[in-house]
C-alpha cells in the first residue's frame, strides 16, 4: 500500500473513530469523564502505526473502525447462502440431455478409474436428470422446473457452470469454500471482509451468521471463525427463536439505564486497569463491552420481522417466529439494509444420497427447493426494489457437487435415487454487487462430469467476491507464523466474464 | 544438456505453499546447519512439490536417501561435495523460467542459493529436527544476576541479554497470590491461604503457598479440565445422534491422578494400556477409557466397520497430537509433507490400536461391569478357588469374562440376515427368522452363554454349521424368565465340533402374533469350555457364585480389552488414506526415525505404551512441559504445542524446554507437581505484568518473558471463581456429570429423547470439570469462552475476546445468580455503608484494598442503581430474585456485584 493511501486511510480512520465517540451517547455523560479519557489513547494507540503496512489494519482498542477498502469496489455488502450438504446441480442448474439417454446403464470405467467416492463402490448406475428443464429470460437461462421462482430473475443472475474443488467431504470443503484451506485454523471470507472493512454499523457486528435447517454446518463454527485473525472479526451467530443472540437480553429488574450505568462503570474500571498495566487487550476488552451494550438493541432489533409489511412476508414466505430458512433470507436484507458487511446463511439439509425420501433427489431436494427458491428470488427482487442489489453481492454457493452416477453405497442400490458427492463439477451463482446478470461462464461435459472450460475453483470465486468489494485479493494479507497469509492464499483469479 | 524435470512432468498446478523469503546469515566460520539453515528452504520453497506428498520428477527432499538417489532422469540430483555438479543447484540458477526451480514460483534469492550450495559442497549432511533428537542435559547458564531464583531464570536471562531486555520486578503479594492459585487449583485462593501468605514474611510463604495449593484437593479438578479437552472427553457419544454415554468415572480416574501426583510416564501408560499390564484393577481399567472416548456413530445404516476404524484412526491421531506434539494425522494419507514419517509408518503404528474389542457397537463393548461390594469379594473368591482348583489362568481368565464379557462375539457381526435385521447392534430375529455369524471356532468348546432379549415365551433357537442344511449343532429353549422382557443371560452345553465354522441361526415361535414381530434380540455370544473343576471340593459354591455374578447388578464404563487370537484383525496400509483400497498387510512398529521400542517391550499396546514413556523418546516430556508452559505463561516455549515438527513455531527457548524436559523425567521422576513448583517459583513467573511502551515494542507477545504473564482465565476458571467468590461453589468431588442452569433450546437432538435436565441443590454449583459435556451442543459459556465441542482432541485453546462474552459474565443467569450470592456476602462481611461494602467485595476478588477511582465508579453505579429501585419496588425484587420482597438497598448491591464480576482484572490473571 503506497504512502498517500495510507495517509488516506489513517485519515479515514481517524474521523471514523471521532463520528464515534461523539455519537457514543451512552459514554456521552459529562460527569463520567471516560470518552474523553478513551478517546485519547484510542487516538495515541491507532494512529502511532500510520506508517505500518496493509496487516495493521487492525487495531485492538477499534478493531471495527469503518475502513474504506483498498479500491472503490462496486459492492458494500455480501449476502452468501450456502446450500450445507450440497444440492444436486443435475436438478437444478446444469442441463444435462445426454445424461438422461445413459439412465440406468452402467457407468464407463473410464470415468472410475483412479476416482475416489464418498460412498459409491464398484460399478454404479449412471442416473439420468430427475428434472425438467427450460430456458429463461432474455439470457436463455437452462434452469429446472425446481426452482420456478428463481426463473423469473434468471437475467439478474451469472451463473457459474464450471465450479470445482479437490474435496468430497463435507467439512474440508466447506471450509476450502470458506476459509480457503481444507484444514481447521484459517479465517472465514466474512472475517477477512470484517478485518479489511471493519463495519459501517457499530452497533451491530460487521459479520453475522444466521442457520437454518435443523443443523449447523458440518464443518461446525469454524466456517465462520476467525483463524488467526484477531477473534473480534469472527462471525456472531444470531438466533431466530429465544434470545435472537444467547444472553442478549438483560435480567429482570434491569432497565437499559441502569445497563448503561453498569458498562460505564465497568470501563471505567477497566480503564483504571489499563492505566496502570497498558496491556492493549484491556482496551479491546472495553470496545467489547461497548459492542455488547449496543448489540443489546440493535440486534433484537434488527432480528425481529414482525415489522415487516404483509407484501414483503408474501413475497418471501416468511412466517414470523418460526426459524426458516426465508426469515433468514429476510433478516439477511435487513442486516444489509443496516450497514453489516457480511451476512452468511447456511442451510442445512441438501445432502441428496437417496438413503431415505427426504434425501432423494426426486423428492427431498424438491421440498428444499421450495423452501427456498421463493424467499431468494423474493431477496433479489427486495434488494433491487429498494436500490440495493447494486452494492449488494448475493451468493448461492455450496461445497460441492454430485454425481452423474445413482450413489450405490457399500455396492448396493439405495432405496431412493440420489447422488454421491462430485467434487469435479458443479454450479454457484452470483448477482448484484456489480456482476453482470444474464451470464454464464464455464462449461462441462455433456454428462456434467467434468470441466470443458472455465474452471473455477473456491479461490476464484473468493477473489471475485473480495474485488467487488474493492480488495486486490492478492494484498487484503494479514501476517502470522512469519509469513503474510490471504484469503486465497497462492492462487485465486477474479473472474473478470462475470463483472459488469 | 538432458533436463532432469522434462516439462510433461510438471504439472501446470505447481503448489508452493510458502513465498516469504527467510533471510539466514552464513557464519563465515562455521558449517552450514542442516535444521536451522537448510530444512527451512526445504520447506518452504521445494517440499510442496518434491517431498512426503508429491515427488515430482522422481525427486523427494524428505530423507538424505531420496534425496542423493536417483531422479526419473536417471541421474541424482544432488552429488554431495559438487555443487556445481548438482542438478539442484543448476536449477535453482538458472534464468530459463522452464528450467527454474521452484517452478513458476518466485526464484530463491542469492543468499538462499548460497546457503544450498555451501551445504552441498560440505557434503550435503542431513541433520535433526531438534524435536526427534532425544532428550539431553543442557548446560545451565550461569549468570550471578540477583534476580534469578532457579535454572528456569538463567535460561530466561540468557535471552534476556541477547534481546536486550531486562526483567519486570516481582508482582505485588497480592497480584502473585492469586495467580498462582488460579494457576495450580483453578480456583482463587481461600481466605485461609491468603491470610497466611500475606501476613507471612518468611523466605520460604511463596513456596509454602505453593506446596499447599499442589497438595489441594482443587489441583487434580483443575489439570483435569485441561487433559479433558486433550482426552476429547465428552459425556455423549458424537455423530448426528450424540446419546449419552457414561464415562464419567474416567473424569475421577484423571482428578485421582493428578492429586496423587502420578508419575506421567504411569498416567500415560495406564491410559494407554492399563488393560495389558498384569492383573489390572478396576481403576486401570478405568484409565483406558482415555482411548475409549472416541464417537461411536448410532446412526441407522452406518457401516460399524467404517466407524470402529474411524476410531482408531482417532486413536493414532490423538496419541500424537496430544502426547507427541505431531501432525502425524498428515501420515495418513501420504508420507508427513515435511517430517521424517512414512506413509506406512501410520499404518504399523496404527496395527497397535487395531487389535481392540470394540466395533462401534451402540451398548458401547466392551465394558467394565462394576459390582457392589459384596458382589466383589464373590468375585475374588471365584477366582481365587479356580486359581487354587484349576489353575491361575482359568482363574484370570473368569475374572476377565466377568468385568468385562470378554472374549465375547457381538452379534453386529451377524449377516445375511431373513426375517430379521440387525437392530442398533443387536441381531433380531422374527418367526422362521435366520442369520449366519462367520468364523467362530468351536474347537474344545463345549458351552455357550449368551446375551439376549424376549418378550415372550416358547422361543426356540437352531443353530446351524455352515449353512442351514448343515449340521444340526444344537436348539435352544429361550425363555422369558419371570416374564420381566428384559436381557438376560442364557446357557446351553454344546455336543463336540471342531474347526473354525459359519454358523447359521433360525428361531422359531409360531406364538408370535404377527410376521413383523422380532422374538427374540441377541446381543453378544461366548463360545467356552464349562466352568472347570467339576468334582473338587467348592465346586458348586464357585459355579453357583460365577452364575449370579453373571446377573449382578453392575455399573458400566467402556474401558480397552485386547482381541483374544481368535479375533485378531489384520492391519493394513490404506492406500492414499482411503480404507477401502487395502495395501500391504503391516504388523506393528514405531517410527525408525524415533527411538526403538525398549529391549524386552512386546508389539502390542502395552510395548507402544512403554516405547512412549521410555525417557529416549523424544517427544513426550518435551511435549507435556511445553503445554504446562502454556497454561502458566500463556503460550508455549515452542506455541505451537500441538506441533513440535519442522512446521511448527520453533521454541523461543529450546535449551530452557529441553533442561525442563530432562529434569522432568531425571530428577523429578515425571512428577508433574515438581515441575510444576519449578515452573512457578521461578523468578520468571513471579514477575509484575504490568506493561512498559518499549516492552509491548520490543516483545507484544511477551514471548521472551521479561514481565509476567497476564492472559485471560479459561472458561473453567471463570466460572469457578465466581462461584467460589459468591462463596456458593460445591465443594463435592467426583461422580456423575452435572446440568447446572442452561438457557431453553440449546440441545438440539433430533433423534434422541435426551434432556437437559437441571441439576438440583449444590449440583447447580459444582465446578466446570463436572458440567455435562454433549458434543454437538455444549455448554454455550464453555464454547463462548473458548471451549471446543471435544469432537476431536483439543490440542490447544486460542483465547479470543469478544462481546459475547461479556454479554455472557452480564446476562448468563448463572453470573446473576452468582451476583446475588456475592452481593449479600459483601454485605454481610462489609459493614454498615456501602463503600465498605464495595471494598470489601473488592477485597475478597483481589485480596488487596480497592483503589478511589475504582471505588468511585463502582459507588457511582450504587447510587444510580438505589436512585432507580428506591422508586421501582418490582425492578428491585426482580433484581434480587425474590418476587414479593422490594429491597432497593440489596438490589443495588447486586448491580455493583455483577459488576465486579465482569472487571477485566477479575477475568484475567495479572
Amino acid at each position: 500500500m503506497s504512502e498517500r493511501q495510507n495517509q488516506k486511510l489513517s485519515k479515514e480512520a481517524e474521523h471514523a473513530v471521532l463520528q464515534q465517540y461523539t455519537r457514543r451517547h451512552f459514554l456521552k455523560d459529562g460527569a463520567m469523564g471516560f470518552g474523553a479519557l478513551a478517546l485519547g489513547s484510542l487516538l495515541g494507540g491507532c494512529f502511532g502505526k500510520s506508517s505500518a503496512s496493509a496487516h495493521t489494519l487492525f487495531d485492538a482498542s477499534n478493531p471495527l473502525a469503518s475502513r474504506p477498502p483498498q479500491f472503490p469496489g462496486k459492492a458494500k455488502s455480501v449476502i452468501y447462502i450456502h446450500m450445507a450438504g450440497a444440492p444436486s446441480q443435475l436438478e437444478l442448474f446444469s442441463y444435462k440431455p445426454e445424461l438422461a439417454k445413459l439412465d440406468g446403464l452402467d457407468c464407463p470405467q473410464s470415468l472410475l478409474e483412479g476416482k475416489k467416492f464418498a460412498f459409491i463402490r464398484g460399478v454404479p448406475k449412471m442416473l439420468g436428470p430427475q428434472a425438467v428443464f427450460r430456458q429463461h429470460g432474455k439470457s436463455g437461462l437452462w434452469l429446472s422446473d425446481n426452482l420456478p421462482h428463481l426463473a423469473t430473475v434468471a437475467d439478474e443472475i451469472a451463473m457459474l457452470n464450471a465450479v470445482t474443488t479437490d474435496q468430497f467431504n463435507h467439512a474440508p470443503a466447506q471450509l476450502l469454500m470458506h476459509t480457503g484451506s481444507a484444514r481447521l485454523g484459517r479465517p472465514s471470507i466474512g472475517a477477512w471482509v470484517t478485518y479489511g472493512m471493519g463495519t459501517e454499523n457499530k452497533n451491530l457486528p460487521g459479520f453475522v451468521v444466521l442457520t437454518s435447517g435443523g443443523n449447523n454446518p458440518d464443518a461446525g463454527k469454524s466456517v465462520w471463525g476467525s483463524g488467526f485473525l484477531p477473534s473480534v472479526y469472527q462471525g456472531v451467530q444470531c438466533r431466530s427463536e429465544g434470545d435472537p443472540v444467547l444472553f442478549i437480553k438483560d435480567p429482570s429488574g434491569m432497565d437499559r439505564d441502569l445497563r448503561k450505568a453498569s458498562i460505564d462503570a465497568i470501563n471505567k474500571v477497566n480503564q483504571e486497569q489499563y492505566a496502570e498495566y497498558k496491556d492493549p487487550e484491556i482496551l479491546s476488552r472495553i470496545s467489547q463491552y461497548e459492542m455488547a451494550y449496543k448489540m443489546q438493541i440493535s440486534v433484537p432489533d434488527v432480528m425481529n420481522i414482525n415489522d415487516e409489511p404483509q407484501y414483503i412476508h408474501e413475497m418471501y414466505g416468511t412466517q414470523p417466529g418460526k426459524t426458516s430458512f426465508a426469515n433468514n433470507v429476510l433478516l439477511a436484507r435487513k442486516l444489509v439494509e443496516k450497514g453489516v458487511r457480511f451476512v452468511q446463511l447456511f442451510d442445512w439439509g441438501w445432502d441428496t444420497h437417496g438413503d431415505s425420501a427426504g434425501n432423494a433427489v426426486d423428492i427431498g431436494l424438491v421440498n428444499k427447493c421450495r423452501k427456498v427458491d421463493r424467499p431468494i428470488t423474493a431477496l433479489l427482487l427486495d434488494l433491487k426494489q429498494r436500490g440495493l442489489l447494486d452494492e449488494t453481492l448475493v451468493i448461492w454457493g455450496q461445497e460441492f457437487g454430485r454425481t452423474p452416477m445413482q450413489e450405490n453405497r457399500e455396492g448396493k442400490k439405495m432405496p431412493f435415487k440420489g447422488r454421491d458427492h462430485h467434487s469435479a463439477a458443479f454450479n454457484m451463482w452470483m448477482a448484484g454487487g456489480g456482476i453482470k446478470g444474464g451470464v454464464t461462464y464455464g462449461e462441462t461435459d455433456e454428462i456434467g462430469y467434468n470441466i470443458v472450460s472455465g474452471k473455477t475453483e473456491a479461490y476464484d470465486i473468493q477473489a471475485t467476491i473480495l474485488n467487488q468489494l474493492g480488495f486486490d485479493h492478492e494484498k487484503l494479507t494479514f501476517e502470522s507464523q512469519g509469513r503474510n497469509f490471504r484469503l486465497t492464499d497462492l492462487s485465486g483469479k477474479v473472474i473478470n466474464e462475470i463483472i459488469a | 544438456m538432458k533436463l532432469l524435470f522434462s516439462k510433461k512432468i510438471i504439472p501446470v498446478i505447481a503448489l508452493l505453499v510458502f513465498a516469504t523469503a527467510v533471510i539466514i546469515a552464513i557464519k563465515p566460520d562455521s558449517r552450514i546447519d542442516f535444521s536451522s539453515q537448510v530444512k527451512p528452504i526445504f520447506n518452504k520453497k521445494c517440499i510442496t512439490c518434491h517431498g512426503g506428498v508429491k515427488q515430482k520428477g522422481g525427486f523427494s527432499l524428505l530423507f538424505r536417501d531420496e534425496a542423493l538417489a536417483n531422479t526419473k532422469s536417471g541421474k541424482p540430483a544432488i552429488i554431495p561435495g559438487k555443487p556445481a555438479e548438482s542438478e539442484l543447484i543448476k536449477r535453482i540458477v538458472s534464468t530459463d523460467p522452464d528450467i527454474r526451480m521452484p517452478y513458476k514460483h518466485p526464484p530463491l534469492t542469492d543468499q538462499e542459493i548460497k546457503i544450498l550450495k555451501q551445504w552441498i559442497k560440505e557434503g550435503a549432511q542431513w541433520g535433526e529436527h531438534w524435536a526427534y533428537v532425544p532428550v539431553k542435559r543442557e548446560l545451565v547458564p550461569d549468570s550471578r544476576k540477583g534476580w534469578i531464583r532457579n535454572d528456569v531464570d538463567q535460561f530466561v536471562y540468557q535471552k534476556f541479554k541477547e534481546e536486550k531486555l531486562s526483567p519486570s520486578g516481582e508482582a505485588e503479594r497480592a497480584i502473585l497470590l492469586r495467580r498462582v492459585s488460579l494457576d495450580l487449583t483453578g480456583l482463587p485462593p481461600t481466605a485461609a491461604q491468603a491470610q497466611t501468605f500475606l501476613t507471612d514474611n518468611s523466605p520460604k510463604a511463596y513456596e509454602n503457598l505453593v506446596d499447599g495449593l499442589l497438595a489441594s484437593p482443587g489441583y487434580g479438578e483443575r489439570w483435569t479440565s485441561l487433559w479433558l479437552d486433550l482426552a476429547r472427553y465428552a459425556d455423549t457419544k458424537g455423530y448426528e445422534k450424540d446419546g449419552s454415554r457414561t464415562i464419567w468415572k474416567y473424569r475421577d480416574w484423571l482428578i485421582h491422578a493428578f492429586n496423587t501426583d502420578k508419575p506421567y510416564n504411569n498416567f500415560l501408560m495406564e491410559q494407554l494400556a492399563g488393560d495389558l499390564m498384569p492383573d489390572p484393577d478396576d481403576a486401570k481399567y478405568i484409565a483406558t477409557s482415555f482411548h475409549r472416548n472416541t464417537m461411536t456413530n448410532d446412526e441407522g445404516g452406518t457401516d460399524n466397520e467404517e466407524f470402529r476404524t474411524a476410531a482408531v484412526l482417532d486413536r493414532v491421531n490423538t496419541t500424537w497430537g496430544a502426547l507427541l506434539g505431531t501432525t502425524f494425522n498428515c501420515v495418513q494419507c501420504h508420507s508427513h509433507p515435511y517430517d521424517p514419517f512414512k506413509h506406512e509408518e501410520y499404518y504399523k503404528f496404527m496395527a497397535f490400536f487395531n487389535n481392540s474389542r470394540d466395533e462401534d457397537s451402540d451398548l458401547e463393548y466392551p465394558l467394565l461391569r462394576q459390582y457392589n461390594k459384596a458382589d466383589s469379594l464373590k468375585l475374588n473368591s471365584v477366582v481365587e478357588w479356580l486359581g487354587k482348583n484349576v489353575s491361575l489362568a482359568e482363574g484370570k481368565k473368569y475374572y476377565k469374562f466377568l468385568k468385562t464379557w470378554q472374549p465375547s462375539i457381538n452379534t453386529l457381526k451377524c449377516d445375511q440376515f431373513v426375517n430379521g435385521a440387525l437392530l442398533d447392534c443387536s441381531a433380531g430375529l422374527r418367526n422362521q427368522g435366520t442369520c449366519r455369524l462367520k468364523n467362530v471356532v468351536l474347537d474344545q468348546k463345549d458351552q455357550l452363554i449368551f446375551r439376549y432379549h424376549t418378550n415372550i415365551n416358547g422361543g426356540k433357537w437352531t443353530i446351524y454349521l455352515d449353512s442351514l442344511n448343515g449340521r444340526l449343532l444344537k436348539t435352544i429353549p429361550l425363555v422369558n424368565r419371570e416374564n420381566k422382557g428384559s436381557w438376560q443371560i442364557g446357557t446351553a452345553d454344546l455336543p463336540s465340533a471342531q474347526g473354525k465354522h459359519s454358523l447359521y441361526f433360525k428361531f422359531y415361535n409360531p406364538s408370535l402374533k404377527s410376521p413383523e414381530e422380532t422374538g427374540v434380540m441377541f446381543d453378544w455370544l461366548w463360545f467356552d469350555q464349562k466352568f472347570p473343576g467339576k468334582g473338587k471340593p467348592g465346586f458348586e459354591m464357585a459355579s453357583n457364585s460365577f452364575n449370579e455374578l453373571m446377573h449382578a447388578p453392575v455399573e458400566t464404563i467402556p474401558v480397552m480389552v485386547e482381541n483374544n487370537s481368535d479375533q485378531f484383525r489384520a492391519t493394513h496400509v490404506f492406500v492414499r488414506g482411503n480404507r477401502s483400497v487395502k495395501g500391504n498387510e503391516v504388523t506393528p512398529d514405531v517410527p525408525h526415525t524415533l527411538n526403538p521400542m525398549p529391549a524386552g517391550a512386546p508389539k502390542n499396546r502395552l510395548g507402544m505404551a512403554m516405547w512412549l514413556t521410555d525417557p529416549a523418546n523424544p517427544l513426550v516430556a518435551r511435549t507435556l512441559v511445553n503445554r504446562l508452559w502454556e497454561q502458566l505463561f500463556g503460550y508455549g516455549l515452542a506455541e505451537t504445542l500441538e506441533d513440535l515438527g519442522s512446521q511448527g513455531i520453533p521454541p523461543t527457548h529450546r535449551e530452557l524446554l529441553d533442561h525442563l524436559s530432562w529434569k522432568f523425567m531425571h530428577d523429578f521422576n515425571w512428577s508433574v507437581k515438581k515441575v510444576l513448583k519449578e515452573m512457578v517459583l521461578s523468578a520468571t513467573y513471579r514477575q509484575d505484568s504490568k506493561v512498559t511502551e518499549e516492552l509491548l515494542k520490543k516483545d507484544p507477545n511477551n514471548k521472551f518473558y521479561a514481565r509476567g504473564p497476564r492472559v485471560r482465565l479459561s472458561a473453567e476458571q471463570i466460572r469457578d471463581q465466581g462461584l467460589a467468590v459468591s462463596n456458593v461453589l460445591s465443594s463435592k468431588m467426583y461422580g456423575k456429570s452435572v446440568m447446572p442452569f442452561q438457557p431453553e433450546g440449546i440441545w438440539r437432538s433430533p433423534y434422541s429423547g435426551d434432556l437437559w435436565k437441571i441439576s438440583e441443590g449444590e449440583d447447580q454449583f459444582r465446578r466446570a470439570v463436572y458440567t455435562y459435556w454433549k458434543r454437538t451442543a455444549p455448554y454455550p459459556s464453555m464454547i463462548t469462552f473458548d471451549g471446543g465441542a471435544r469432537e476431536v482432541c483439543i490440542t490447544r485453546r486460542i483465547r479470543t475476546n469478544t462481546p459475547l462474552q461479556a454479554l455472557t459474565t452480564l446476562n448468563d443467569s448463572t453470573y446473576l445468580v452468582m451476583a446475588r450470592y456475592f452481593a449479600s456476602r459483601m454485605n454481610e462481611l462489609g459493614g454498615g455503608e456501602v463503600n465498605k461494602k464495595i471494598a470489601k467485595g473488592y477485597e475478597l476478588m483481589m485480596y488487596k484494598p480497592i483503589s478511589e477511582g475504582r471505588l468511585n465508579a463502582l459507588k457511582e453505579l450504587y447510587d444510580t442503581s438505589f436512585n432507580k429501585y428506591k422508586n421501582d419496588p418490582k425492578g428491585s425484587a426482580q433484581m434480587l430474585g425474590i418476587h414479593d420482597k422490594p429491597d432497593p438497598e440489596s438490589a443495588s448491591l447486586v448491580m455493583v456485584a455483577s459488576a465486579m464480576l465482569n472487571m477485566d482484572e477479575w477475568l484475567n490473571k495479572n
